[in-house]
């Protein structure tokens, strides 16, 4: 039938097209149409920047507020005088006078983990000096208060044990206070201010604490607990000094926990409260509000990060949108390239070779767009920069499975595409 | 002279939704190595897509294709693209251009898929382009190009992997009179250089360059 053919040549059909120059044709492709290349990545940015930046606003948040409660003191308790209760009316927490000076000394000489005892009384006042006017809380503490709180005097000095037995009318400012009765360069050390009224001594300023939350934790003012008593609140406890609160101090962060038990314990002895009574004092430490804190927080960054994955499951249906729509509009160039030999892989590793340079391109812009509006909104709202390697790890892994598996299928389509019928499409 | 191709019982039958349409009904053809010959019909005979099944752009629905001794009806697609990529060059009435390249990367494409190192890819191209005439324009896009150097610039690129068989569907169907004539040229250059051509064509005086005329009348062969 045949009269004689050329010397038989091998068919190759395992022919591959190396991956550098697949990478550099869809780089090139690319390039080209700049207008739909942007708009792909345009999906991928947004998806990835919003992870990072939101994530990091989230772990910033929670840092911030970690630091500032730390700085309270994480081995601290504080006691509260618990809620009075007339009829059956609940009151709020520390609105009856049941804990006294004499509860925070007993505390100090008969709770073994109890390294240091603090009580405070605290009230709202209006401060004169000068003409200026201000109103602000004063607190009336003891010489441990300093100690306790971590919060020391910055410029002057606090009082001594003996001033704080003859209810010496000295006052320490906090550091806003200063600002808003004092004129800048004036010392206000030795100047007479007017608290509701009566004359103190200033003798000290307390170093800057910061915000906490809305509360300024420098918008205050400390005088002797027993000028307190006497002069702004009146000593109205049957036994001894009425007090707000007892600041307990353990040895450590282990210490809290028998302290938090033996306070307990000694007051319902002292207060002739028996089980299953209501106590009329409350514990809480910051232990457990940073904890507290960092589980709203926490659960806050999760609700967050499902928003930015959302929004990058919608940058990557932009993806594969753009994907299809670029096969249906390339169906004639897909038939050029398989006319003159491309095989179906080929064509395939095209397509994904631009749905790949475009992720990694899209995923490298969004992590830096991420991590500056992240540092913006840092240095904007004053919390600490952070940037985790999880979220910028977990952004990009996203973005690279989002962009393939959206190429994947038009991909396949394309290469699957017959030749003949791909040439006929205009 | 050796046998090129080989149909036999060639036939096409396409299906849209509940009718089959039958366009090609039992081709029987063969084509010697080295030779030019035409095929013509009236729009419809089929002619065409017996041009498409010879240059592997298509399949038979049944019926034996053999190619330089082998039964192509029993290869895959990638062996059929390894046919189109080395074996046969084919030149399109559109010309089929990728409208982004430039006419020396339209020339390098088929070697983008032949594997071959770069810098052997560019001197091809050249020397491809040379051949065509075309060497001071391998700088443009097709849209820089009238439509005689665009068809040269898809005859340079069916001839770049060195096939043994150059399939040309209608390639003077959307040129002039002046340069439909240098594109036959061309094509009577390269047969005369061993590649064996096959045109499709509509008009006699086309037809009439060619050594051999095959006519395909209501998807049959009639002389």
């Amino acid at each position: 039938m045949f009269k004689m053919f050329k010397g038989f040549y091998k068919v190759k059909n395992t022919r591959t097209v190396p991956l550098l120059e697949i990478l550099t044709m869809a780089a090139e492709t690319l390039w080209s149409n700049k207008l739909r290349t942007g708009l792909t990545m345009l999906g991928v940015i947004i998806g990835i920047s919003s992870v990072i930046a939101i994530t990091s606003v989230g772990q910033g948040v929670q840092k911030g507020v970690e630091q500032q409660i730390q700085a309270l003191g994480t081995d601290v308790i504080q006691i509260l005088a618990g809620a009075a209760r007339s009829g059956n009316v609940r009151q709020g927490v520390g609105s009856s006078s049941t804990l006294t000076w004499e509860d925070a000394k007993a505390i100090a000489t008969q709770a073994p983990s109890a390294q240091m005892v603090s009580a405070y009384l605290q009230r709202g006042a209006q401060v004169v000096y000068a003409g200026q006017n201000t109103s602000t809380t004063i607190y009336g503490t003891d010489l441990n208060y300093p100690e306790v709180r971590n919060t020391h005097p910055q410029q002057g000095r606090y009082f001594t044990q003996e001033e704080l037995d003859i209810a010496a009318e000295l006052a320490i400012l906090g550091p806003t206070v200063q600002k808003t009765l004092f004129a800048q360069g004036v010392n206000p050390i030795g100047e007479r201010i007017r608290i509701q009224g009566e004359a103190y001594e200033v003798i000290g300023v307390m170093e800057a604490k910061g915000a906490q939350g809305p509360m300024d934790r420098d918008d205050q003012i400390f005088i002797p607990l027993t000028t307190m008593s006497k002069r702004l609140v009146g000593n109205n406890a049957l036994v001894g000094v009425s007090v707000n609160g007892i600041l307990v101090k353990g040895a450590n962060q282990e210490q809290l926990e028998a302290a938090q038990f033996q306070v307990t314990n000694l007051l319902r002895l002292r207060h002739n409260i028996y089980p299953p009574q209501a106590d009329d004092f409350r514990l809480t430490n910051q232990a457990d509000i940073v904890s507290t804190f960092t589980s709203i927080v926490g659960l806050f960054t999760v609700m967050v990060v499902a928003i930015a994955g959302i929004s990058l499951v919608v940058g990557g249906i932009g993806i594969a949108n753009i994907m299809l729509v670029s096969v249906v509009e390339r169906t004639r160039e897909i038939g050029i390239r398989k006319a003159v030999g491309a095989t179906n892989s080929a064509i395939l590793n095209q397509f994904l070779a631009e749905a790949i340079v475009i992720s990694i391109v899209g995923g490298c812009i969004g992590m830096a767009t991420g991590i500056l509006l992240a540092f913006v909104a840092a240095n904007i709202f004053k919390f600490p920069f952070v940037i985790s390697l999880l979220s910028i790890i977990a952004g990009f892994g996203l973005s690279l499975t989002v962009g393939l598996l959206a190429g994947v299928i038009p991909a396949r389509n394309a290469s699957k595409l017959d030749p003949i019928n791909a040439l006929r499409s205009d | 002279m050796p046998t090129m191709i080989w149909m036999e019982s060639i036939t096409k039958t396409y299906h849209l939704g509940e009718v089959s349409v039958p366009i090609l009904k039992g081709i029987q053809l063969s084509i010697e190595e080295g030779e030019y010959v035409s095929i013509m019909g009236a729009s419809g005979s089929g002619k065409s897509t017996l041009m498409n099944i010879l240059g592997c752009l298509d399949r038979p629905t049944t019926g034996d294709y053999i190619f330089e001794g082998r039964n192509l009806t029993t290869f895959d697609d990638d062996e059929l693209a390894y046919i189109r990529n080395q074996r046969i060059g084919f030149v399109f009435q559109q010309f089929n251009l990728l409208a982004r390249a430039t006419a020396l990367e339209n020339v390098m494409l088929p070697m983008v898929y032949a594997n071959l190192p770069k810098p052997k890819r560019r001197e091809r191209a050249l020397e491809a382009l040379e051949k065509v005439g075309l060497a001071e324009r391998i700088a443009n896009r097709p849209s820089q190009l009238s439509g005689g150097q665009q068809q040269r610039v898809a005859i340079a690129r069916a001839l770049v992997n060195r096939p043994a068989l150059v399939l040309a569907d209608e390639p003077t169907g959307a040129l002039d009179t002046e340069t439909s004539r240098e594109v036959m040229s061309l094509l009577t250059e390269l047969n005369d250089q061993g590649i064996t051509i096959v045109i499709v064509t509509h008009e006699p005086d086309i037809a009439a360059q060619t050594q051999r005329i095959i006519r395909v009348q209501d998807g049959l062969i009639v002389g």
